[in-house]
């Protein structure tokens, strides 16, 4: 810890590259958006709290907590840079996942299941095509079985095929 | 002393009726399954099949959804010691000497101890359960919205303390999950809060849906970035049973980390997570030569283990007699425990015995189904281990997508799900760790309802608060906990514990 903020002294990396400035940032404006949205909500008092006592309570903490660690990171000035995001990764499992949403009701799990396994193949750098769709279909035959048959969960199969 | 035994009787008589059992197997199988999955902890793993125990009666889904959390339990600690990779935070102290241990070609050893000092742990903390359960229910009748509010003030101070990364930080987290937890109609108006709208949000966020996004999705994309450091241990695994040496050896580390972990367990704000930590550093004091601890020490695997089972299996106290659930996992058993119509609580034990005593009995079957089922599996597991993640986490994601989409059928609870898998990100990338935000938002809503009636009883006077002795300790302890955390002593002494 101690050598880290020597070594960082010596040559300053700006601040508001700083993981936790960013951060603090980020908590802000967090806050600030509860609490514009629980700005309406009436307060009441302490004996007899209202809906918006505690949403907006906890806001203007968060709020202020988030300052300190700005403050922090301004004063320390050692702490780590933010870490690089990736794109790739997140784009295609979070897409898989809103692809799967969309697709289970009007589709059903036989087209969402390997759409699914899919997308999110493409979020590793390593994605292989016929792999990828023999591991599809086997899976989605695997929790048809297992969800559908012999656990009966009410999930569509294929509505537009089947009915159900 | 006779009650004790009565109880645990019909506790038996319920949990050994063939359907119970045969509920309590799948359960340990099904959780070891996903358990062992790299990057799958238990909270992943219980929100992924909780469907599983929808149509089942309430007293088998509890047996069912116990023997998951066992089984994901023991799932983590075998991925940490044929892969190194461990599934969640407790596990991470097993990897140190399991993994070791598996180089050298002693990986059945290191989990065949493993499972013993598991079983050994969770008979202890079965009968600590049904032995203390009864007295803290009467305990938990005396409690007032006061003290409730200050148990859980306690509860969040301590999680707090045990997390790992800044105090300031874990606050901050503390304080968003609470906030997250007041999104939905408001208790007393019905006014919908913070829902921005959405319709899908009038009920709150669910909370498998935010600690399937923060744990199980945002724990993919991680493991995506830093690409396979997996090394399973090839060739054999050698043989299972350890000897009476290795036995003598770890039958000292298994009864102390057995006593830490349930003590450890029992405190609000996950004090589980401590004890394999405590275990470990423990037994490194006491060695004769310390230096054999990270080469493969087999005490390095019984204690933690041990400590860690005992933990996760006391924790149920908290939630079974005062309804606070002390952990993200403990949060999901309230979750199906609602779906089942049980409140839990101090009157989950009067009103349904069958239920709180069979639950208990199942305890102890199901680690002792854990010893016999998963020792003859462990090759599959490790042919399991041997598909490439690429390959994995697809599965892993359908099969979160699944659970997810199961649990209320409803396509928005995939879609917050992504959402919170983005938050999670973020969070990480932020170096925000994301269990005390878990216990905040789980502890929320029951933490309002107690203040507003507290507060309400005392027309507005925070005074109620310290003239109840009970719940002015109970703040006065939150409070030096929180001092202590922040004192730079302690703070250095802190942050060499977790660097361990």
């Amino acid at each position: 810890m101690s050598a880290d903020s020597l070594s960082s002294s010596r040559s300053p990396r700006p601040v508001w590259l700083q993981q936790d400035f960013i951060g603090g940032l980020a908590v802000i404006g967090v806050a600030a958006f509860a609490f514009w949205q629980g700005a309406d909500l009436p307060i009441g008092t302490l004996g007899g709290m209202g809906p918006g006592m505690l949403p907006r309570g906890l806001a203007v903490l968060l709020g202020l907590l988030g300052v300190l660690l700005i403050a922090d990171a301004v004063i320390e000035r050692g702490g780590p840079a933010l870490d690089r995001w990736s794109l790739r990764g997140p784009l295609f499992v979070l897409g898989a996942v809103v692809a799967f949403g969309a697709a289970v009701r009007p589709l059903g799990l036989i087209i969402a299941g390997p759409l699914a396994i899919v997308i999110s193949a493409f979020a590793s750098e390593e994605v292989r095509w016929r792999e990828t769709l023999v591991s599809g279909t086997l899976m989605t035959a695997f929790c048809i079985g297992l969800f559908k048959f012999a656990l009966g969960l009410p999930i569509p199969l294929a509505p537009w095929l089947l009915g159900y | 002393m006779f009650d004790l035994i009565g109880n645990l009787a019909l506790g038996f008589a319920t949990a050994l009726s063939p359907a119970n059992l045969a509920l309590c197997f799948l359960g340990c199988l099904v959780g070891t399954l996903i358990g062992v999955l790299p990057g799958v902890g238990p909270i992943a793993t219980i929100a992924m099949l909780l469907p599983l125990t929808f149509k089942v009666d309430p007293t088998g889904a509890l047996i069912m959804l116990a023997g998951i959390y066992y089984g994901a339990q023991y799932g983590g600690s075998t991925t940490a010691i044929l892969v190194n990779i461990p599934g969640e935070a407790t596990s991470v102290v097993t990897a140190l000497d399991g993994h070791a241990m598996a180089r050298k070609g002693q990986a059945g050893i290191a989990l065949g101890i493993a499972a013993i000092a598991s079983f050994f742990a969770g008979t202890v903390a079965t009968l600590v359960i049904a032995g203390i359960g009864a007295p803290l229910t009467k305990l938990a009748l005396l409690f007032g919205p006061a003290e409730y509010f200050g148990l859980m003030v306690l509860g969040l101070a301590l999680a707090v303390v045990l997390a790992s990364g800044s105090v300031l930080k874990a606050v901050i987290m503390v304080v968003f999950g609470l906030l997250l937890a007041t999104v939905g109609q408001d208790l007393e108006t019905g006014e919908e809060r913070l829902t921005l709208g959405i319709a899908e949000l009038s009920d709150g966020i669910d909370f498998a849906v935010l600690a399937m996004g923060v744990f199980g999705i945002a724990e993919i994309l991680r493991n995506l970035e830093n690409p396979e450091a997996r090394a399973v241990v090839r060739g054999h695994i050698g043989r299972l049973l350890p000897s009476l040496a290795d036995l003598r050896k770890a039958f000292g580390p298994i009864v102390r980390a057995t006593g830490l972990g349930s003590v450890l367990g029992i405190l609000p704000g996950n004090g589980a997570v401590l004890a394999p930590f405590a275990s470990y550093t423990l037994e490194k004091k006491l060695a004769k030569d310390p230096s054999r601890f990270g080469q493969g020490a087999i005490e390095g695997v019984a204690g933690p283990e041990a400590a860690n089972n005992a933990g996760a299996q006391t924790a149920f106290i908290p939630l079974l007699t005062l309804g606070i659930p002390p952990n993200a996992v403990m949060a999901l058993m309230v979750g199906a425990m609602t779906i089942h119509g049980i409140i839990p609580g101090p009157l989950v034990m009067t009103k349904s015995p069958t239920l709180f005593w069979g639950m208990v009995a199942s305890m102890w079957i199901g680690n002792l189904m854990l010893l016999i089922i998963n020792l003859p599996l462990i090759g599959l597991w490790v042919r399991l281990l041997k598909v490439p993640y690429r390959l994995l986490f697809t599965i892993i994601l359908l099969f979160c997508c699944i659970g997810i989409y199961s649990i209320n059928n409803n396509p928005y609870d995939v879609y917050f799900t992504a959402f919170f898998g983005f938050v999670g990100y973020a969070l990480i990338k932020l170096g925000l760790e994301p269990a005390p935000m878990l216990l905040g938002f789980v502890l929320g809503r029951l933490m309002e309802e107690k203040l507003r009636q507290a507060l309400a009883l005392s027309e507005g006077s925070f005074m109620t608060f310290l003239e109840r002795p009970l719940s002015a300790i109970l703040l006065l302890l939150a409070l030096v906990i929180m001092v202590l955390a922040v004192l730079p002593a302690v703070r250095k002494g802190r942050e060499e514990a977790f660097q361990e």
